[in-house]
C-alpha cells in the first residue's frame, strides 16, 4: 500500500518549491474560478467567458511587448473585453452570440499582432507557448500576493452582488418587478469573470481558461441545484482537478517513452472534462428517478 | 512560396501558424537582409546567420560582397520570419553557408524554390557529417567546426574564381591564424577552472562551454525546452532552483536573445546569492568578428568564475 501510494505520490513532489509555489497559486485561481462559473453557468454565459479570454490573451500578449508580467495584461484587457460586451449587448440573448463572436475574433486577432511584435522585436520566443497554453510551473512563488489580491476581489464582488444576481440569473422577470437593474448586476458579474478568467488565463493559458471557469461549476451544477452547495461543490471539484493535474504532471516525467513530463494544462483541462462525465453519469445513475 | 518560417521545433513553428500572414504585412522585421545582392563584379556570397557571413568575408576578402539574413543580435532566431528581400538575396547567391540541423531551415526551401546550376550551399551540419538528431543546432560555437567552415568556403570560392584561389587560401590561412587565442584562451581557463560548475538557460554555448572544461548542471531536457519554448517539466524547475539556491554554481550562463518569465526568475534568484550572470549571444553581435566575439564571450566566463563579475551585455 505504501509503496502503491509512494509511486503515485512520488516523495519529491512534496519537497519540491516549483511545487508548492505551483499548489498555493493553482488553487488559488482555480477557487476563485470555480465560484465565479457557477453563475457563468446559470446565466449561460460561457461563450462571453471564452470571449473574454482570448482578450486577454491579447493582453498577456501585449504585456510581454512593454516588458511588463502577463498577468497585468491579462486583467487589464480582460476588464476592458468585459466593457466592452456589456456596452454591444450581451444582455440580450439576441445580442449575446453576435457580441460575443466578434469580441472572439478580436481578441486573437489582437493577440497574433502584439505575439508577433514582441517575438520580432525582444526576445520573447516563449510568449506564445505561455500566453495560449499556460505553464503553470514557471510561474515564480512572487506573483501569489497579487493573484490573491485579485483572486479576493472578484469573489469580495461576488458576495456583495450575491443576491441581486442569483435573481437576475434565475428569475430576470421577478428581479425587474423589485427594482434590480440587470444592466447594473450584470456587469459587475462580468468584471469578476474578466478578473477570474485572467487568473485562468495565467495558470492553464488564455486558450484553456474557459475549462477552469465553466468545467468545475458545470460538474457541480449536474450535483446540486443549490446555489450555496453547488459553489462549494464547484470549488472543491476545481480544486481536485487542478491539484490532481499538477500531481500527474509531476508522474508524467516517468512515464515512458518519452519520460519528459508532460503539460500541466493539459492534465487540468482533461481531469474537468472527467468530472464533467462522472457528475453526469452520477446524476443518470440507476434508481434515481431523474 | 516566401513564407517560410524558421522553426527547427515543430511545436513552436505550430504556435506561430496563425502569424504567418503578418508576416509580409508587417514590413521591416529587424532581422531580415535589406541590402541588394552585390554587384560590381564581387562574387554574391550569404551567410545564414551573421557569424558564418563574418567567416565568408574574411576568407573572401575583397572579391566577395557578403550579406547575412539572420543578424540581429536583438531577437530569437527561432521567430524569424522570411521576406520578399530575403528570397531575392539568395536566388542571386553563388555560394551559401548556412547552420543545418533544421535551425535555418528556411533557407533550403528558398534554395529550392530558386534553382541556380553553379549556386554552391556549405550545409555546416553536412560538412561536420552530423546525424539530424544532434540535440544542439548552435555549431557555431564550436571554434575547430568554424575552422573547417572557414577552409570549405576557400575551396568552394576557389571554384567559383579559379584565378585567385591562392588569394582565398592564404585569406583562409590568417582566419585561422586569428583564431589561434580563441584556443590558447580556452586551453587557459581549461588550466585555471577545469570542471568549474555552472548553470545556464539554453545549450547556445554548450560547445564553448565544453571546450573550455566547464561542466553546465542544468538538465539537458531543461535547456531544450527553453530552447524550444515548451512548458518545462517542474523536475527539470526544481533541479536549476536547487542548484541555484545551494550556490552549487559559479556563474549563470544566459542567452541573450531568448528570456522570458522562466529564465528570468532563475536570473533573479542567481542575482539574490550572488551568482554572477554570463550573457551569450546567439546571433553574432555588432562591431565583433567571430575571433573576437569568441574572445569576449570566454573573456565574460573568466570574469564571472575569477572575479564574480557579471557581463550582461557584449556591446561597444
Amino acid at each position: 500500500m505504501g509503496a502503491v501510494l509512494r509511486a503515485i505520490v512520488e516523495p519529491g513532489f512534496f519537497a519540491s518549491p516549483v511545487v508548492r509555489a505551483a499548489v498555493e497559486l493553482g488553487g488559488a485561481v482555480t477557487v476563485v474560478a470555480a465560484l465565479v462559473g457557477v453563475f457563468t453557468v446559470l446565466r449561460g454565459q460561457s461563450f462571453a467567458a471564452e470571449a473574454v479570454g482570448d482578450i486577454g490573451a491579447s493582453g498577456g500578449s501585449s504585456a510581454f511587448l512593454v516588458g511588463a508580467g502577463p498577468l497585468a495584461g491579462f486583467v487589464a484587457f480582460s476588464a476592458a473585453a468585459a466593457t466592452v460586451l456589456e456596452l454591444i449587448g450581451v444582455q440580450r440573448a439576441r445580442g449575446r452570440d453576435v457580441a460575443t463572436g466578434i469580441v472572439l475574433g478580436l481578441g486573437f486577432g489582437l493577440t497574433a499582432l502584439f505575439l508577433y511584435l514582441a517575438s520580432s522585436r525582444e526576445s520573447a520566443s516563449g510568449a506564445t507557448a505561455t500566453i495560449l497554453f499556460g505553464s503553470i510551473f514557471a510561474i515564480p512563488a512572487t506573483a501569489l500576493p497579487l493573484v490573491l489580491l485579485l483572486g479576493g476581489t472578484a469573489v469580495l464582488l461576488l458576495a456583495v452582488i450575491y443576491r441581486p444576481l442569483l435573481l437576475v440569473s434565475i428569475s430576470p422577470e421577478l428581479a425587474a418587478a423589485r427594482g434590480i437593474s440587470a444592466r447594473l448586476v450584470g456587469f459587475a458579474y462580468l468584471l469578476a469573470l474578466a478578473t477570474a478568467v485572467a487568473l485562468a488565463a495565467e495558470t492553464i493559458g488564455a486558450i484553456l481558461s474557459t475549462a477552469l471557469v465553466v468545467g468545475p461549476a458545470a460538474s457541480a451544477l449536474r450535483l446540486t441545484s443549490r446555489p450555496a452547495r453547488a459553489l462549494l461543490a464547484a470549488a472543491l471539484i476545481g480544486l481536485a482537478c487542478t491539484w490532481g493535474g499538477l500531481l500527474l504532471a509531476w508522474d508524467s516525467y516517468y512515464w515512458p517513452p518519452l519520460h519528459h513530463g508532460w503539460p500541466a494544462s493539459f492534465f487540468i483541462v482533461a481531469l474537468v472534462v472527467l468530472s464533467y462525465l462522472l457528475a453526469g453519469a452520477w446524476t443518470h445513475r440507476p434508481g434515481r428517478g431523474r | 512560396m516566401l513564407h517560410v518560417r524558421l522553426h527547427p521545433h515543430p511545436r513552436r513553428a505550430f504556435a506561430l501558424l496563425p502569424f504567418a500572414v503578418m508576416a509580409l504585412a508587417v514590413a521591416g522585421c529587424g532581422a531580415t537582409a535589406s541590402r541588394p545582392p552585390a554587384s560590381g563584379g564581387r562574387i554574391s556570397v550569404v551567410g545564414a546567420e551573421s557569424q558564418y557571413a563574418n567567416v565568408l568575408a574574411q576568407v573572401g576578402g575583397r572579391y566577395v560582397a557578403t550579406t547575412a539574413i539572420l543578424r540581429n543580435p536583438a531577437v530569437d532566431p527561432h521567430t524569424f520570419e522570411v521576406s520578399p528581400s530575403v528570397a531575392r538575396t539568395i536566388a542571386g547567391a553563388r555560394l551559401i553557408v548556412q547552420n543545418g540541423l533544421g535551425y535555418d531551415a528556411f533557407m533550403t526551401q528558398l534554395e529550392a524554390a530558386s534553382p541556380a546550376p553553379g549556386r554552391r550551399v556549405i550545409d555546416v551540419q553536412r560538412l561536420l557529417g552530423l546525424p539530424a538528431a544532434t540535440p544542439n543546432p548552435h555549431l557555431w560555437y564550436n571554434p575547430r567546426a568554424v575552422a573547417d567552415v572557414a577552409a570549405a568556403v576557400a575551396r568552394d570560392l576557389g571554384r567559383l574564381a579559379p584565378a585567385h584561389a591562392r588569394y582565398f587560401r592564404a585569406r583562409e590561412a590568417r582566419f585561422r591564424r586569428a583564431l589561434a587565442p580563441v584556443f590558447a584562451a580556452l586551453s587557459a581557463f581549461r588550466r585555471a577552472h577545469a570542471g568549474v560548475p555552472v548553470a545556464s538557460t539554453e545549450p547556445v554555448a554548450n560547445d564553448l562551454l565544453r571546450a573550455a572544461g566547464v561542466r553546465n548542471l542544468t538538465p539537458w531536457n531543461l535547456q531544450a525546452d527553453l530552447m524550444n519554448g515548451v512548458d518545462p517539466a517542474p523536475q527539470d524547475l526544481t533541479t536549476e532552483d536547487r542548484i541555484i539556491q545551494t550556490r552549487r554554481i559559479r556563474a549563470i550562463v544566459y542567452n541573450r536573445q531568448v528570456t522570458d518569465t522562466v529564465t528570468q526568475s532563475f536570473l533573479r534568484a542567481a542575482a539574490a546569492r550572488h551568482i554572477p550572470e554570463v550573457a551569450v549571444y546567439e546571433t553574432m553581435p555588432q562591431g565583433y568578428d567571430y575571433q573576437s566575439w569568441m574572445l569576449a564571450e570566454l573573456a565574460a566566463l573568466d570574469r564571472a568564475v575569477s572575479t564574480g563579475r557579471s557581463t550582461t551585455s557584449l556591446a561597444r
